[in-house]
């Protein structure tokens, strides 16, 4: 049978679907995180590193307490950390905020992996027992809807929590005074500090949450979906969801679409045994498409305008 | 201050492994000996010590210039990665294709291949750049994660593929090979090793004469004052005759020519097949620290390519000799470009800038890539 073919056989399957949201998610946090650094101007391509250091502590607490609530809580906490670094540089020290975003992903791919041979030796790190994960949530009642109950009411707790989170975001951002002030400073900080708005609280605002969301992220890939820390465990995760960022052009709604598009590519590629299409191949997608929509093929994606430049109070 | 920023980063570097309960003089005495063969311990050769640190550079080199041309036209090329592995895989797949040809052909052929490949993944950057006003950033990063994607199609399952179960490329043939600098020969003994081991290539003259032609290109030609024009004001250019897409175009494209030879050296001076050691290559990541440190020019390049293949090399040594894991490396590289970019230490001279407005406003001391957000974000606007 062809390709093709197989595809669309394996596009039917309730699991399918399942593990298209699960992967969804787990670009959408960190999607999100970006959409609301960037719209406050501070250009964030570090959420691969905060993402890499929250699942980091978050296998190394779990370890160590056996109790992924915590764990998880330290993982956000980590990666606040982290976008703490990258804030005071950038918005302290006024840095390149793509050399920051560099650093910081390269801090934390040496980083994690100096502490866990810190911390275990030279070898592995371990696995954390599956009582210890996050918890899978079945929404009884609502998980018996044929094929969408699976799909939507079968998942890892932290999924309920970024599909509430994304509403949240695209209510902040959108619906109240906090939102219009973080567009305002992304758009023209000038204006709005000469409106009386706190430029640099509200990027600093912005920039950790993008971290907390990052590393948020960071505990549902160890804890959540893996069970372990694997050295450089995101593999691009934080770089696709910068893409999704964009092909959703700046908007958590639009992020969320490309999530899904990119986590479906995902599924299809975990469940690559039933199709003879190279799964290599089909890993460029995500990033094929943002090229694609930045060409402007598919409508043009533009940025906050003061995006990326640092703020120096009285000057533009 | 850019030592400055390397011995601040080197100083934080030794608190982080200090609290990690490992001693820091030692991780540092390994990096020394393995980098610059100074004050082994384990009876390390420092001749190979420095040999490996040159073959480390020689890609540094080439690369620091491909990040650090567009920088003086106000790009930020990210994606010398991705441009040096297309390098690599069209060196790679001439040299297996014409394998029986000799020398004198098809090494120029294998380094001009990759130098197009190269050039062409970095032109679709300059392209969408200079049309529709696409980030170059962003781009670029993405065009990195689909050349890392094609190189694993192409050596695993894909056409490049050497066996099944393998991943990794046929060898290329031995008329694409660069030559090492001293004789591959077991009996000619150089500081008391046989000259065979040492893997350092000619490859490095390469690079080197890559960097002048950096350097010439951007201070002895128009299209360098071009560059440079382009890099402190798009818009005086614009008034002042130049081109802007077209330099845009040019400097993506030669930049892409540089990373794409650095990936073809690597590959007909060290490796002669493309393998798995290539999905997680840095190079091009570390291309841009070398060239931030070098202050773009042609000389500070090379020294800053220098201390990152010395810190490669070393990492090795300091691992296996004090038991600090290697990746200390890409700590300190993140310490030194952190230390770059906030200018740590000329914040230290001034007084900590803490609060706001403390300090004037400094725009020309704002990194070089930071103005093409603003005017660049949008297509030049030009109807010639």
């Amino acid at each position: 049978m062809s390709a093709l073919g197989d595809v669309g056989h394996l596009l039917l399957t309730a699991t399918l679907w399942q593990a298209a949201l699960a992967a969804a998610v787990l670009l959408l946090l960190p999607a999100l995180g970006g959409v609301i650094s960037e719209r406050s101007g501070v250009v964030n391509i570090a959420m691969e590193g905060m993402m890499l250091t929250g699942a980091f502590f978050s296998v190394v607490a779990d370890l160590a307490w056996h109790n992924p609530w915590l764990a998880t809580l330290v993982a956000i906490v980590a990666g606040g950390m982290m976008a703490l670094i990258h804030a005071v540089v950038s918005i302290q020290f006024r840095a390149d905020q793509i050399v920051s975003g560099i650093a910081i992903n390269i801090f934390a791919a040496g980083l994690t992996v100096f502490l866990v041979s810190r911390i275990y030796g030279l070898q592995d790190i371990g696995h954390v027992g599956p009582t210890e994960g996050l918890p899978y949530i079945d929404i009884h009642g609502l998980d018996q809807i044929p094929f969408l109950g699976q799909v939507l009411f079968n998942q890892n707790v932290v999924v309920y929590i970024a599909l509430i989170l994304l509403v949240a975001t695209h209510v902040v951002l959108f619906r109240t005074r906090l939102g219009l002030r973080i567009r305002a400073v992304g758009e023209h900080p000038m204006a709005a500090d000469t409106a009386g708005l706190n430029v640099f609280a509200i990027r600093y605002g912005a920039v950790l949450t993008s971290g907390l969301l990052s590393g948020l992220a960071g505990a549902f890939l160890a804890i959540g979906i893996s069970n372990t820390f694997i050295q450089n465990m995101t593999d691009g995760r934080g770089y696709i969801a910068l893409a999704a960022m964009i092909f959703g052009k700046w908007t958590p709604f639009g992020a969320f679409i490309a999530c899904l598009i990119f986590g479906l590519g995902q599924a299809i590629y975990d469940n690559n045994s039933i199709i003879h299409f190279s799964p290599y191949l089909l890993s460029m997608l995500p990033y094929v498409l943002t090229l694609i929509v930045l060409a402007g093929l598919v409508g043009r994606s533009i940025p906050p305008a003061a995006d990326g430049l640092p703020y120096v109070p009285g000057s533009e | 201050m850019p030592l400055g920023s390397v011995i601040f980063a080197f100083i934080l570097g030794a608190v982080i492994v200090a609290v990690t309960g490992a001693n820091p003089f030692a991780a540092y005495s390994g990096l020394l000996c393995g980098g610059f063969g100074i004050g082994c311990t384990q009876g390390e050769n420092p001749a190979l010590e420095i040999s490996n640190t040159i073959v480390f550079t020689i890609p540094l080199i080439t690369t620091g210039v491909a990040v650090a041309l567009p920088f003086r036209a106000g790009l930020f090329n990210i994606g010398a990665e991705g441009q040096l592995l297309a390098g690599s895989v069209a060196c790679t797949a001439i040299g297996i294709k014409f394998s029986t040809l000799p020398t004198p052909i098809l090494l120029p052929m294998v380094l001009l291949g990759g130098m197009a490949a190269g050039a062409f993944w970095a032109g679709i950057a300059g392209v969408l750049k200079a049309t529709v006003g696409a980030h170059e950033v962003v781009t670029t990063i993405m065009l990195n994660y689909v050349a890392q994607w094609l190189v694993r199609y192409l050596i695993i399952g894909g056409p490049l593929q050497l066996a099944a179960g393998t991943s990794k490329s046929q060898p290329i043939g031995a008329g694409a090979r660069l030559a090492t600098i001293l004789p591959a020969d077991n009996s000619f003994i150089v500081f008391g090793l046989p000259a065979s081991v040492y893997r350092v290539h000619t490859g490095l003259f390469i690079a080197l004469v890559a960097a002048a032609v950096f350097a010439f290109l951007l201070w002895r030609t128009s299209f360098g004052y071009e560059v440079r024009a382009v890099g402190q004001s798009q818009k005086a250019a614009r008034y002042a005759g130049v081109s802007v897409r077209r330099t845009i175009i040019f400097t993506m494209l030669i930049a892409g020519a540089f990373s794409g030879l650095a990936g073809a050296v690597q590959i007909a001076g060290v490796d002669h097949n493309l393998t798995d050691k290539y999905f997680s290559d840095t190079t091009g990541f570390d291309a841009i620290a070398v060239a931030l440190l070098g202050l773009g020019s042609a000389v500070g390049i090379i020294l800053a390519a220098l201390l990152f293949g010395a810190l490669h090399s070393g990492g090795a040594i300091m691992q296996s000799d004090a038991g600090i894991s290697s990746n200390l490396v890409l700590v300190l590289q993140a310490l030194i470009l952190f230390s770059i970019a906030a200018n740590f230490v000329g914040a230290i001279r001034r007084g900590l800038p803490f609060g706001r407005g403390v300090t004037p406003a400094q725009p020309s001391e704002l990194p070089p890539a930071a103005g093409l957000m603003s005017e660049a974000a949008v297509p030049p606007p030009e109807t010639t």
